[in-house]
Parts: C-alpha cells; sequence; structure tokens
C-alpha cells in the first residue's frame, strides 16, 4: 500500500475554522489526510501540541490563523507568527524537515484556500515519505 | 477514572448528507469499543426533536455522563445539543463534538478514507469529552443601548423599532443628513412611487424621536469591549468637531454601498463621450426634473445598457440584484418625461424575481421599449454618430434572441453599473471585528439561518453592506437585526460562555509574562504576592497566556492541555 501522510491541524475557531467550514459548505474537495482540532485562537496553540503530534505519529502539522490584522483577539496571531520560527528552529535541531510543520492564514471566507493548503500539504509530505520521528520512536523501542 | 465513565455517543447522519460518504453505523459500532463509552448509536437526523429526545431519554435511563455527537460543525449545532443535555440534567460542557460533516462528508469522497476519517475524529471526541469538567456559566448586565452605524434607509428602520420599544438609540451618519443612497434615487420600482417620499417620513421619525439621538457628520472611531458592554468613541468631524464616548450592548452595522465606477470599464465611453452616463448621474436628472443631453437638447432616444461591472469576471462576477428592475423604471420615467423617446434596454438576462417584479417587466414591454439581448462574453460597442445618422451615438448589439448584429441609435445612453462594497469596508470590519467575504462584503453568522448576526457577538449587520440588496429586503434585514437586539435585551442578563484562562497561583513565578500579552488587560499583577491573576470577567478565553506560560501555571477552561492532548491522542490512535 502507498504511504498516506497523516497531518494534524489546529485552526483558530473564528477564521479559519469557519473557512475549513466553508470549504464544506461549498463542497470542495480535498484529500481526506488532515483531522482537525478547533483552538480558540492560533495563539492557544503551545508548541508542545505540535510536539506532541509529531510524537504521536503525525506526519506533518498545520496550524492556522486568522490573516494578520484579522484576528478575533486582535493580536493573537502576531504572537503566533513571533512564536513559529522559534519552534521551527527547534524542530531543524531535532531533524525535523520544514515542510512538516506549517503556519498558514485562512480566513472564514477563503474555503478554497484551506482547501488547496491542505492538497498541497498532503502532496509534499507524500513525497517526502513518513516523519522520522515514528522511525526514531520505534527505534527507540527496541533499544529499551 | 474511564471504568466509571458513562459516555453516549450519537453519529448523525444527516439524512444522506453524511451518510452518502460515510458508513454512519461503522463510526457508531468503532466508537462503541471505545473506553468509557456506555452506547453509542447512529440516527437519522441528531438534531430533530426525536434526536435530541433520544439523547435525553439515554441520559436519564443508562446515567450517562458525557455525551460526544458526531455530526455538523459545532458552529452549528453545539448550542443545541448543549441546551439538550441540560435539559436531561448534564452540564452543558460535558458535550463535544466531531465534525464529520464540514469537515468530511461534504470535502471527501472516498467512503472508506472518509469512514476512517470521521471514526478518528470521533474517538477523538470522545477522548476529550472523558477530561471536560462542568463549568459555571456567567452572567452580565447587558446594556439596552444600541449602536447604528450607517443613517440610511436600513439603519434608520432599525433604530425606529429599538427607539419604539423605548431603548436608546445612537445613529451615526457619516454625511450631514439622513438617508444614505435611497436619497439620491428618485422613482421606486416596481410600483413608480417616490423615494423622496418614503424618506422623509423615516426620517422625519427619526429626528423627532426621543430616543434617539442622532449624530450627523460623525464616524466611529473606535469600538472597545464586547457583547453586552460596548463602548463606542464618536468623532464629529464637519463643522462643529466632537469627540464622544458612548457605552451600548450591541451594535448594528449598516453602512451600505457604494456603485461601480464606471471609468474602470473603457469600451463604454464613459467619461470621454460626454453622453454616457451612469444610472446615479440619471437619478439625479430625474430629481431636478430635466432630462436631456449634455447640450441641454430632449433626447429622441436613450439607450441603457445591463450589468456594468456586475456579472464579469473582470470586475464583479455577482449580480447587484436591483439594477434589472431600475432600468426597466428609466423606461417608464423616460417616456413619462420626453413622450415619444425611443428606449431600447439592452440586457444579459432580466432578473426579475422580486414581488410585483415580473408584472413590471409585462408593464415596461407595453410601453414600447425595445430589448436587446446580449451575450455575458459580448458587450455591446458604443461609438460616436456620423453628422448624417441623425443621432449622437451608434450602439452595435449581437442580439442573441435573433442571431443577428443590430445598431441601434441613442442620444443618451444610461449604464446601469452595480453596487460593490464600500472604499473603507475594510476599517469598518476591523473597527468592529467581523469578517468580510472575497468580494468584500461582510460576512454573516451563517447564510441561511443566521443572515443578521456575524460571527462577533452583539454585532449585527443590515442592509446592502452584507450583499446587494433591494429596499423591501434591506428594511427586513435591518428589522430582524432590530428584534434580535430586543429579545435579547427581554432577557436583561447575557449568559456567557464559561470559558476563561485561570492562573494556578502555586505554580506562578511571577514573572508577568502574561501581563503584557493579554489584548484586554485581563491579568494583574498582585505586588504583595508577587503572582498573576486573570480577572475573569475580562478575559475572553484566546488562551494566548496559556501558551505563553513558562511555568505552565495558566489553565484554559474547556481548552486546557490536557483536554487537547487527549484529542491528539484520540486523532493519532
Amino acid at each position: 500500500m502507498s504511504y498516506e501522510p497523516t497531518i494534524v491541524g489546529f485552526l483558530c475557531n473564528w477564521c479559519s475554522y469557519s473557512g475549513a467550514d466553508l470549504a464544506g459548505t461549498s463542497r470542495i474537495q480535498y484529500p481526506p489526510n488532515i483531522r482537525i482540532i478547533r483552538v480558540m485562537c492560533s495563539a492557544r496553540v503551545d508548541p508542545t501540541f505540535v510536539l506532541k503530534a509529531l510524537r504521536d505519529g503525525a506526519d506533518g502539522v498545520l496550524v492556522c490563523g486568522c490573516h494578520p490584522g484579522d484576528c478575533h483577539y486582535s493580536e493573537g496571531n502576531y504572537k503566533t507568527m513571533r512564536r513559529f520560527p522559534l519552534l521551527k528552529k527547534l524542530l531543524a535541531d531535532y531533524g525535523i524537515e520544514d515542510e512538516r510543520v506549517r503556519l498558514e492564514w485562512v480566513s472564514a471566507s477563503e474555503g478554497q484556500r484551506f482547501a488547496d493548503i491542505v492538497s498541497d500539504m498532503t502532496e509534499k509530505l507524500r513525497a517526502l515519505g513518513p516523519s522520522p520521528v515514528k522511525a526514531d520512536l520505534a527505534h527507540d523501542a527496541v533499544e529499551r | 477514572m474511564d471504568g466509571e465513565m458513562k459516555i453516549g455517543v450519537y453519529v448523525c447522519n444527516c439524512g444522506t448528507n453524511i451518510a452518502k460518504v460515510v458508513d454512519c453505523d461503522a463510526v457508531a459500532e468503532a466508537a462503541a469499543q471505545l473506553p468509557g463509552v456506555a452506547v453509542a448509536r447512529s440516527y437519522k437526523y441528531m438534531c430533530s426533536n426525536p434526536g435530541q429526545e433520544m439523547i435525553i431519554q439515554d441520559i436519564r435511563d443508562l446515567d450517562l455522563d458525557r455525551v460526544v455527537v458526531a455530526a455538523c460543525s459545532p458552529r452549528m449545532h453545539e448550542p443545541t445539543f448543549r441546551k439538550a443535555i441540560q435539559q436531561a440534567g448534564l452540564n452543558p460542557y460535558l458535550l463535544e463534538m466531531a465534525n464529520i460533516r464540514e469537515q468530511c462528508s461534504w470535502v471527501h469522497s472516498d467512503p472508506v478514507m472518509a469512514t476512517q476519517k470521521a471514526t478518528a475524529l470521533t474517538r477523538a471526541a470522545v477522548y476529550r469529552v472523558a477530561r471536560h469538567q462542568p463549568l459555571e456559566q456567567r452572567s452580565v448586565d447587558l446594556c439596552p443601548d444600541t449602536l447604528v452605524i450607517g443613517g440610511g434607509i436600513a439603519g434608520m428602520s432599525a433604530a425606529l423599532d429599538l427607539a419604539d420599544a423605548g431603548y436608546k438609540v445612537y445613529l451615526v451618519e457619516r454625511e450631514d443628513h439622513l438617508g444614505g443612497n435611497v436619497a439620491r434615487v428618485d422613482l421606486l420600482a416596481p410600483y413608480l412611487d417616490s423615494a423622496r417620499d418614503l424618506l422623509t417620513e423615516r426620517i422625519t421619525r427619526v429626528m423627532e424621536h426621543q430616543n434617539i439621538d442622532v449624530l450627523l457628520g460623525a464616524e466611529v472611531e473606535s469600538l472597545e469591549g464586547f457583547v453586552g458592554n460596548f463602548t463606542a468613541t464618536v468623532r464629529g468631524q464637519n463643522g462643529s468637531p466632537f469627540r464622544r464616548s458612548v457605552e451600548v450592548g450591541n451594535v448594528i452595522v449598516a453602512t451600505g454601498y457604494k456603485e461601480f465606477d464606471a471609468s474602470r470599464i473603457t469600451y463604454y465611453g464613459y467619461g470621454k463621450l460626454p453622453n454616457v452616463i451612469t444610472s446615479f448621474e440619471f437619478e439625479k436628472m430625474l430629481r431636478q426634473g430635466r432630462v436631456q443631453t449634455k447640450e441641454g437638447r430632449l433626447p429622441r432616444y436613450v439607450a441603457i445598457i445591463h450589468c456594468v461591472g456586475s456579472r464579469n469576471p473582470e470586475y464583479h462576477t455577482y449580480c447587484s440584484r436591483v439594477c434589472c428592475m431600475t432600468a426597466l423604471k428609466y423606461a417608464h420615467e423616460v417616456k413619462a418625461a420626453v413622450p415619444g423617446c425611443y428606449v431600447s434596454d439592452v440586457y444579459i438576462d432580466m432578473h426579475a424575481f422580486g414581488k410585483g417584479h415580473e408584472d413590471f417587466y409585462r408593464r415596461s414591454a407595453e410601453v414600447k421599449t425595445l430589448f436587446l439581448m446580449y451575450a455575458k462574453n459580448d458587450h455591446p460597442v458604443i461609438r460616436k454618430a456620423g453628422p448624417n445618422d441623425g443621432c449622437e451615438m451608434l450602439i452595435e448589439v449581437n442580439e442573441c434572441l435573433s442571431g443577428e448584429t443590430i445598431e441601434i441609435p441613442a442620444d443618451l445612453v444610461i449604464l446601469m453599473v452595480g453596487m460593490e462594497p464600500r472604499e473603507d469596508s475594510e476599517q469598518v470590519a476591523h473597527l468592529v471585528n467581523i469578517s468580510r467575504d472575497k468580494d468584500g462584503w461582510f460576512i454573516e453568522s451563517h447564510p441561511k439561518l443566521d443572515p443578521v448576526a456575524t460571527t462577533t457577538d452583539g454585532i449585527y449587520i443590515a442592509g446592502a453592506c452584507q450583499f446587494p440588496k433591494d429596499i423591501p429586503d434591506s428594511v427586513a434585514q435591518a428589522r430582524a437585526a432590530a428584534a434580535r437586539i430586543l429579545a435579547r435585551i427581554a432577557r436583561g442578563k447575557l449568559e456567557i460562555d464559561a470559558v476563561f484562562a485561570e492562573v494556578d497561583e502555586d505554580r506562578c513565578s511571577g514573572c508577568r509574562v502574561c501581563n503584557e500579552l493579554c489584548p484586554y488587560s485581563a491579568i494583574e499583577f498582585d505586588e504583595e504576592k508577587r503572582r498573576s491573576h486573570v480577572i475573569s470577567a475580562l478575559c475572553k478565553a484566546c488562551g494566548a497566556c496559556v501558551a505563553a506560560c513558562p511555568s505552565g501555571a495558566i489553565t484554559a477552561r474547556h481548552f486546557t492541555d490536557d483536554q487537547i492532548f487527549a484529542e491528539i491522542e484520540g486523532v493519532l490512535a
């Protein structure tokens, strides 16, 4: 069987989750590889959520928030924007490829954009293959 | 802990909306195997009365203590199911929904993959709900005053209903007069009644109403706070500058539209040919009682061109909904002003969907209007006529019904310009914290079931700022917004979400990272204890502080780390 990546998506309630819902009401098709978890704001996405998802077997993690300037909580997405590079730096140190973890802005009216992002990410992860974390954990388990 | 738990799982088929892609019985069967699940059922419509009754009955009979509903988006029916479990005596927060419609069956077509995903989402909801805590809802006092932004037909109609019910309204209008775009119109389709008469009645009542504070030549500069208790700063700029702060519980945005700028289209010669004018310029002529060419002559031939800037991928793809009937109105008004004048109506489709519109269309044909149909991607071409043509301009139309190229004379050409969002719609959206669609119109909470509210509680939209609308539809939406607010005021108190952040003082190191982070200044530092704490009434539960706290001392109620970790485990198990 060919490899199918699993993506965990953390979507802010106000813009991106609504955008994903709009993709649904508009019947815009995208790959079923993503599993969405709703948070109130992208700023709620603790870096440990991303690490936990990767450790538990996700091949990719997508974080989506309102476009800069559109945050329901005024400036939550700016905090996310500033935090994200630190997380990416850490992930790079762990040897996790850049494409595996993505931050994107999706508004409530961008159902198509959301579908496009998921399609693109799924394709890139298919090309990239399974997450190295999975293999490392399996290796660790054998060593123990 | 799991052993004592009794979770009920309900998988909705949503008729065939979910069931045609997702095997709902299989999702329920898989859920039944999960720890803590006492019962799992699949049913046609969970949100229906029998569906809700099934949950309530199970809670009573089986002593369920938590419920998962796998159905549509929680943004749609979470309040419905919270109410249902509350009826059976459960705390409303002991519910979790799995979105297997908008985020599964409607976007995936492979039944195997979709069923797998629905199973994972349902499992995540079960894992999560097992970690839910009962939460007490908070209630706050609601300020009964309302701010209405925009003094057009929609804003005035909403203001009058609220004021007539006995509540204070602040009506803010940027111009120095009320009436909005309707004040620029002469007669109204389809009954040819006077726009001025209609407005005069409204404006007089608004200006004289003791409960309406009309702020003309003014703009809302800022809006702070949340539903029930907003503070708006209104700034007057014309004549006597002022700045005023008003307290309101709700806001209605009725900022209207602007007309499409015809000079963006070059092929109709607008701005170059002096007798090519827009519909609003023609309204002005009608209001002044002078239908004439730039040279001051009575026109013998008037041509009306539809869909200027509308239904065109280069400009706006949508239909502006009022222009077809307005064009027919012009046929009547031209004939009345200049008897014997020939009127040609050059259209793509005639949209006569409203009450009385089809009859109006028929009557317009009876006053001898020449109707010519052009194709969407084949617009008519206007050129200046020669000295021997006996008219100002000639219009070439590839007429669809006859299949022939027809040339018609014109002394005056009226371009039916569509509606578009105002230039500052983005700033207004930011001001009141609502979203806009791809064209720039404000987005309603639900396109069919909640077309008046927005995703920001306490902010309502009315009239053409949401999408092109005629007067009856604008007034209907405005009065619906007023009714929604009145229903809220009638309850007096406002139930607000029990979700907010809390600081565990024992774990707080007093670093104060969270203090500056909070956009609502809801975190205070206790100098004596050297600890931070959250003022729960001000907290809006975004969770930014929770993710930032280096000591892990802050908890987001209902979005705890524990709950989200459980969800991650659930989707990946």
